[in-house]
C-alpha cells in the first residue's frame, strides 16, 4: 500500500523545477514520448495476444507444427525486447536489469527449441548384411528391422544398402535446402487444404531439383557396384524410404512416403531424391501436423533392396488388426509383386491360418484377381491384366500359407509385439520378407447395450457387406470423391466414398467423418492410417457408390458392415470419443515447455515488494512489469514540468470534480492555460465514452449495510488509515485520467477501491483494447472477494475475457470496432459508480440479487440501448 | 494524422515476385513505394533518393539484411528500417533491433498491419526531425 501511495504522491512534485525549455519543444517532448508509450502500448498488446494464441493452442490440441512454434517465440520475444527498449527510452538507465532477466529467459527457450537429434555415426553408405535394430537412429527403422531379420533371426531378405540419415543430413545441408522449407512453412496456411498443397508440390520439387553433394553420390554408386558384384551381374533395386521413427509402434506413417521399384543402378540417385522428397508429400505433411511430429526430427533414411521377380507377394498380420481377442494369422496375397496389396487397388486373397498347433488354414477367400504387377524391362513396373482361370486360382496354396504363418510367428516371438509384414515368393519358391513393422490393432467397439435396441430398422438400410478395415460407428453426408482435386474439395465430417483404399486418401482423415471403399482391405495403408486416426472404415463394399448420393446423409457401422440411412443415434453412443493425437507429441510437449517460461504471471501485485525486474521469471512477468513502469514513468514526465498548459487540470463537469486530467498529446482540443479543463474540450475517445457510462445513471448512495457489514468496515479502517476518511491523504483520493486522442488510462480511488482502467481506441481495430483492474474495498476479505465475483459475472456478460485472483479482478476485452469499444467503456464507467461500497451487502443474497438485477438492466437499457 | 501520400518506402527483398505484388499494394494505399532486390542496391538507391522507412528482407544474396541495416543506420540514421523475414530466428531479430532497426516483422503479413507499421515507423522519423529543428531553433536563440 504505501508504494501506492509513494506512487500517488509523485504525481505531485514537492517543488516544481524551473524550466527553460520553451513551449514548442516541450509539445514535442510530449508527443515523442507519448508516441514511444504508445508503441510500447502496442508490442504490450501484441505480446498478450500471442500468450492467448499459445494457450489456445495447448486447450484445443489442433495440429500446429514447429514453423508455429518457432514464429511464435520469436515474435513473442520480438516484442517483449520492443517493450523493454521503449521503456528504456522513457525512463533512460533505470531498468537496466530487465535486459538480464529477458536475456536468462530467452536462453532457457533457446535451449527447447534447438534440440535435435544428432547424428553421431557419420558414414553415409551402410550394407544391409551389418546392419541390426540398435541402428534405426541412422538407418531408420524400417532398415533396422530387416537387418535384424537378416542377421539375428536368419530369415531371408534380399541384399541391400542403407543411404543413411547422416546422408540426408548431409543433402538437406547442401544447399541450405531445410533453411528454405522451414522459411516456406512459415509463409503458409497449414489449413487451407489447397496451400498445403501447392507448398508440398513446391517443397518435392526444390529437393528433387537440387544436385545432391560430389561425395554422397560418388558414394551411392559405388555400393552399387559393390552390390552388382555380390549379385553377380545386372540388377534392378527398390528404393523405400526408411525415416527415423516411421513404422515404430502407435505411428505407422503408413504408406505417405515414396517407394521406388526396379530402379536401374544409372537412376538410382534420381530415385534416391524422389524417395527423401516424399518426406514432404501432402499426406506425410498432413500426418506430421495431425500428430504433431516435429519436422525436423523427422531424417529420411532410405534402403536400397535387390529387387525380386515375385511370383507371388502380400502382407501377413500376426494378428487380427481389429480384433484383439482373436489369435488368429491373416495373410493377405496377390499374383506378382506385393504392391498391390498395400496400396489397396486390387482384390486379394485371405488366409487365415491358425496359432495352435498343427498350423492349419481355418478359412480362405480367393477372389478374381484381375492384374498383377510385375517388374518392367525397363525401370519400373506395370500393372498387366491377369487371364481369368489364371486370376481365379489361389495366388498361394495352403502349405505356402503355413510356412508363412509360421515366420509371422516367429518374428512376432522376437519383437513381442504383434507385426504387420510384407513378403514376397520368388520363382525358385523362397520366401523374402521385404518389410516388417509393429501391427496397430485396435480394440472391438462392442456395445452393451441390448440387440433390439441397436438394430435399427431394416428400411433404413441401405447396403451391407464389406470388411471392417477400422472399427466405430459415424454419421455425415456422402462425399463421392476420385481424383486429387476431390482432395482440395472434401468437406470437413463427410463421409468419403471411394472406388479404391488408396493411400493417397489418407490426408483426408483428419477431416472424414468415416471411410467406405468398394476395393481394399484391412492391410493397406489406408486401413492402417484409419485405426491411427480412430476413423471407422469400411472396406471392400462393392458396388457401393451406386447406392449412394452425394450429400445424403449416411451412418456408417464399420463393425456392423452395414451403411444405414439418416443418422442413427443408437450406434453413435461411443463414438464421440476423439482421439487427441496433438497432445503428447513432440511438437505440442515442445510448445507446451516453451510456453512455461512465457505464459506464467507471477508479478500480480504491484505494490508487493517483489515487484520488480529480479522477480521475473517469464515474458509475461516482464510485459506487467514494464507495462507498469511505463504509466509511471509518462505520469512522472508531467510532474516535472510546470508549464502550466501541460501540467495536470481539474475537470469541469457542470461544476469542479474530483477528478484530474494529464494531457499525454492531443486529448484535448484546445490547449488549457488555466486550472480547469472543461468537458468538452476533452477529446480523448475513450475517456468519454467512460464518462458517459459514469454520468448515465446517477447514484443511489451507498447501500443500506448491515451490522456486521458496517462491522467489518469499521474493524478494517481502524487498521488501515489510508481507508479511514479523516485521515486519507489529500493525494491519494484523487482519481487521475491520462489522455490523449485514442488513449485513456484511468487511475481511480472510490469509496475504498482502487482501479485502473486503460483503453485504446481508434479505427486500427486491430489494436484496441480496453483492460481493466480492480481490487480491494472496504469489507472483510469474504465479501471483497464476492463482490469481485459479482463483478466478473456482469462483464462476463458483455464478452469481457475475466480473471478473478484472491480479490483481484483483471478484464479484459480486445480486437472490436470502435463503437463496440466505446460501448464497453459505456459499462465501465457505469459500474465504476455503481459498484462502489456493494461489498458491504455481499453477505445479503437477495440485496446481491436485486443489485444483478437492477445493474444488467440499467446496461441494457440505458447505455446499449442508445 | 500521419499523411500516408507523403510516406516513402523502399522494399528490399530478393523475392522478386513478393516485392512487386507488395510494391503494388502499397502504392494503392497511396504509399510512394519503390522496390529493389538486394542489400547493394538499396543502399544506392538511398543515396539517390530520399526515403522515409525501408522495409528489409533479412535473408538475401549478396550483403545480408543485417549488414544492410547496419549501414543504412550509420548513413542515414534518421530512416526507420523495418525488417520482414520469412525465416523467424530470434538471434538475428534481437540483433536487428540491438543496431537500431524499428520492429522485425514476419511473413505472412496482413497488409493492413504492415501498413500500420510503417505509418508508426513515419511517425517517429517525423518527430526526432521535429525535435531537431526545435534544437537548432533553440541554440540558434
Amino acid at each position: 500500500m504505501g508504494q501506492v501511495v509513494d506512487f500517488i504522491k509523485g504525481f505531485f512534485p514537492k517543488k516544481k523545477k524551473k524550466s527553460k525549455t520553451n513551449a514548442e519543444e516541450l509539445r514535442v517532448d510530449f508527443r515523442a514520448r507519448y508516441h514511444q508509450f504508445k508503441l510500447l502500448l502496442n508490442a504490450n498488446n501484441k505480446s498478450l495476444e500471442i500468450m492467448a494464441d499459445i494457450e489456445r493452442a495447448l486447450r484445443l490440441g489442433q495440429p500446429f507444427g514447429m514453423s508455429f512454434v518457432k514464429a511464435t517465440c520469436t515474435a513473442i520475444s520480438v516484442n517483449v525486447f520492443q517493450m523493454i527498449k521503449n521503456l528504456a527510452e522513457l525512463g533512460p538507465g533505470k531498468h537496466n536489469e530487465l535486459s538480464d532477466r529477458f536475456n536468462g529467459i530467452q536462453h532457457n527457450i533457446d535451449q527447447l527449441l534447438t534440440e535435435r537429434k544428432e547424428v553421431k555415426d557419420e558414414r553415409l553408405i551402410i550394407p544391409l548384411s551389418s546392419i541390426d535394430k540398435e541402428m534405426a537412429d541412422l538407418v531408420g527403422s524400417k532398415m533396422a528391422n530387416l537387418g535384424e531379420i537378416k542377421n539375428k533371426i536368419k530369415i531371408q531378405v534380399p541384399e541391400g544398402f542403407s543411404i543413411t540419415s547422416a546422408s540426408y543430413q548431409k543433402f538437406m545441408e547442401h544447399h541450405d535446402l531445410q533453411v528454405e522449407i522451414e522459411r516456406r512453412f512459415q509463409s503458409a496456411d497449414l489449413e487451407n487444404m489447397e496451400r498445403l498443397y501447392t507448398l508440398s508440390a513446391e517443397i518435392q520439387q526444390l529437393i528433387i531439383r537440387s544436385r545432391p553433394p560430389e561425395d554422397l553420390h560418388e558414394a551411392i554408386m559405388n555400393a552399387c557396384r559393390e552390390l552388382e558384384g555380390l549379385e553377380g551381374g545386372e540388377m534392378r533395386l527398390a528404393v523405400r524410404s526408411s525415416a527415423l521413427g516411421e513404422d515404430t509402434a502407435g505411428t505407422s506413417f503408413a504408406g505417405q512416403y515414396r517407394t521406388e521399384l526396379n530402379v536401374s543402378p544409372e537412376e538410382i540417385v534420381e530415385a534416391y531424391k524422389e524417395v527423401i522428397a516424399s518426406k514432404y508429400s501432402l499426406t506425410a505433411i498432413t500426418y506430421r501436423l495431425n500428430r504433431g511430429f516435429r519436422d525436423a526430427d523427422i531424417s529420411m533414411g532410405v534402403g536400397c533392396l535387390v529387387m525380386l521377380n515375385a511370383e507371388a507377394g502380400g502382407v501377413i498380420y500376426s494378428r487380427n488388426p481389429v480384433d484383439l481377442s482373436d489369435h488368429s494369422i491373416f495373410i493377405n496375397s496377390v499374383w506378382g509383386l506385393p504392391e498391390s496389396v498395400v496400396d489397396g487397388s486390387v482384390a486379394c486373397d485371405l488366409f487365415i491360418v491358425t496359432r495352435e498347433k498343427p498350423i492349419r488354414v481355418i478359412q480362405k477367400e480367393i477372389k478374381v484377381k484381375e492384374k498383377k504387377s510385375i517388374r518392367r524391362s525397363q525401370d519400373g513396373v506395370s500393372r498387366i491384366d491377369l487371364p481369368r482361370d489364371m486370376g481365379e486360382l489361389p495366388s498361394i496354396d495352403e502349405a505356402q500359407a503355413c510356412i508363412l504363418a509360421e515366420l509371422a510367428i516367429k518374428m512376432e516371438a522376437y519383437y513381442t509385439l504383434p507385426q504387420d509384414i510384407e513378403w514376397a515368393i520368388d520363382p525358385d519358391g523362397t520366401i523374402y520378407i521385404l518389410q516388417c513393422r509393429p501391427l496397430q490393432q485396435m480394440e472391438t467397439a462392442k456395445i452393451a447395450l441390448p440387440e433390439d435396441m441397436i438394430r435399427p430398422d431394416k428400411k433404413d438400410v441401405v447396403v451391407r457387406g464389406g470388411i471392417t478395415a477400422s472399427q466405430g460407428a459415424a454419421c455425415g453426408p456422402v462425399y463421392l470423391a476420385d481424383t486429387g482435386v476431390d482432395i482440395l474439395r472434401f468437406p470437413k465430417g463427410a463421409v468419403l466414398v471411394v472406388q479404391q483404399a488408396l493411400p493417397r486418401w489418407a490426408s483426408l482423415l483428419n477431416r472424414a467423418a468415416a471411410v467406405v471403399t468398394e476395393q481394399g482391405g484391412f492391410a493397406g495403408h489406408l486401413a492402417n492410417i484409419a485405426r491411427e486416426f480412430g476413423v471407422p472404415a469400411l472396406f471392400g463394399v462393392k458396388g457401393v457408390r451406386d447406392q449412394l448420393n452425394s450429400g445424403e446423409i449416411i451412418t456408417v457401422d464399420a463393425g456392423g458392415l452395414t451403411i444405414y440411412k439418416g443418422k442413427i443415434d443408437s450406434l453413435l453412443v461411443e463414438s464421440d470419443i476423439e482421439k487427441n493425437l496433438m497432445q503428447g507429441s513432440p511438437v505440442y510437449d515442445t510448445l507446451k515447455q516453451v510456453s512455461r517460461h512465457i505464459v506464467p504471471l507471477n508479478l500480480l501485485d504491484p505494490d508487493s515488494p517483489d515487484f520488480n525486474p529480479a522477480s521475473c521469471k517469464t515474458f509475461h512477468d516482464i510485459t506487467r512489469f514494464v507495462h507498469e513502469k511505463s504509466v509511471h514513468e509518462m505520469f512522472s514526465f508531467g510532474k516535472d514540468h510546470d508549464f502550466s498548459e501541460r501540467s495536470s487540470k481539474q475537470l469541469f463537469y457542470k461544476v469542479p470534480m474530483q477528478w484530474w486530467i494529464l494531457n499525454l498529446d492531443d486529448g484535448f482540443n484546445e490547449e488549457v492555460k488555466g486550472k480547469y479543463v472543461k468537458l468538452d474540450n476533452i477529446a480523448s475517445i475513450p475517456m468519454l465514452a467512460f464518462w458517459d457510462g459514469f454520468v448515465a445513471v446517477p447514484w443511489d448512495g451507498p447501500p443500506a449495510i448491515d451490522g456486521k457489514g458496517f462491522m467489518s468496515v469499521v474493524f478494517r479502517s481502524t487498521r488501515d488509515t489510508a481507508l479511514t476518511p479523516g485521515l486519507r491523504s489529500r493525494y491519494a483520493d484523487r482519481n487521475y485520467f491520462m489522455i490523449s486522442r485514442n488513449y485513456c488510462n484511468l487511475n481511480s480511488r472510490l469509496g475504498y477501491h482502487f482501479s485502473t482502467m486503460e483503453a485504446l481506441v481508434s479505427d486500427r481495430v486491430n489494436e484496441n483494447y480496453v483492460g481493466f483492474q480492480f481490487k480491494g474495498g472496504a469489507a472483510d476479505y469474504q465479501r471483497r472477494l464476492k463482490r469481485a465475483l459479482f463483478i466478473k459475472e456482469i462483464l462476463e456478460k458483455f464478452d469481457f475475457r475475466v480473471e478473478v485472483r484472491e480479490d483481484n479482478l483483471i478484464a479484459r476485452v480486445e480486437h472490436h470496432e470502435k463503437e463496440y469499444m466505446k460501448e464497453r467503456l459505456q459499462i465501465l464507467g457505469y459500474l465504476t459508480l455503481h459498484t462502489r461500497q456493494l461489498d458491504m451487502i455481499m453477505a445479503n443474497d437477495s440485496e446481491v440479487r436485486y443489485y444483478k438485477a437492477k445493474i444488467e438492466r440499467d446496461i441494457r437499457e440505458l447505455l446499449l440501448s442508445k | 494524422m500521419t499523411q500516408l501520400e507523403e510516406v516513402r518506402v523502399l522494399l528490399v527483398d530478393d523475392e522478386v515476385e513478393f516485392v512487386d505484388t507488395l510494391a503494388k499494394r502499397m502504392k494503392k494505399r497511396k504509399l510512394k513505394a519503390s522496390s529493389v532486390n538486394s542489400g547493394e542496391d538499396a543502399l544506392e538507391f538511398l543515396g539517390q533518393h530520399p526515403t522515409d522507412v525501408v522495409i528489409l528482407d533479412v535473408k538475401m544474396p549478396g550483403i545480408d539484411g543485417i549488414q544492410t541495416l547496419r549501414e543504412i543506420k550509420q548513413q542515414y540514421p534518421l530512416i526507420e528500417v523495418i525488417m520482414l523475414t520469412g525465416h523467424a530466428n530470434v538471434e538475428v531479430a534481437i540483433q536487428g533491433m540491438e543496431i537500431g532497426a524499428f520492429d522485425y516483422l514476419m511473413k505472412p503479413m496482413a497488409i493492413d498491419d504492415l501498413v500500420y507499421k510503417i505509418q508508426d515507423a513515419y511517425k517517429k522519423k517525423a518527430i526526432q526531425e521535429e525535435k531537431i529543428g526545435e534544437r537548432l531553433k533553440a541554440s540558434a536563440v
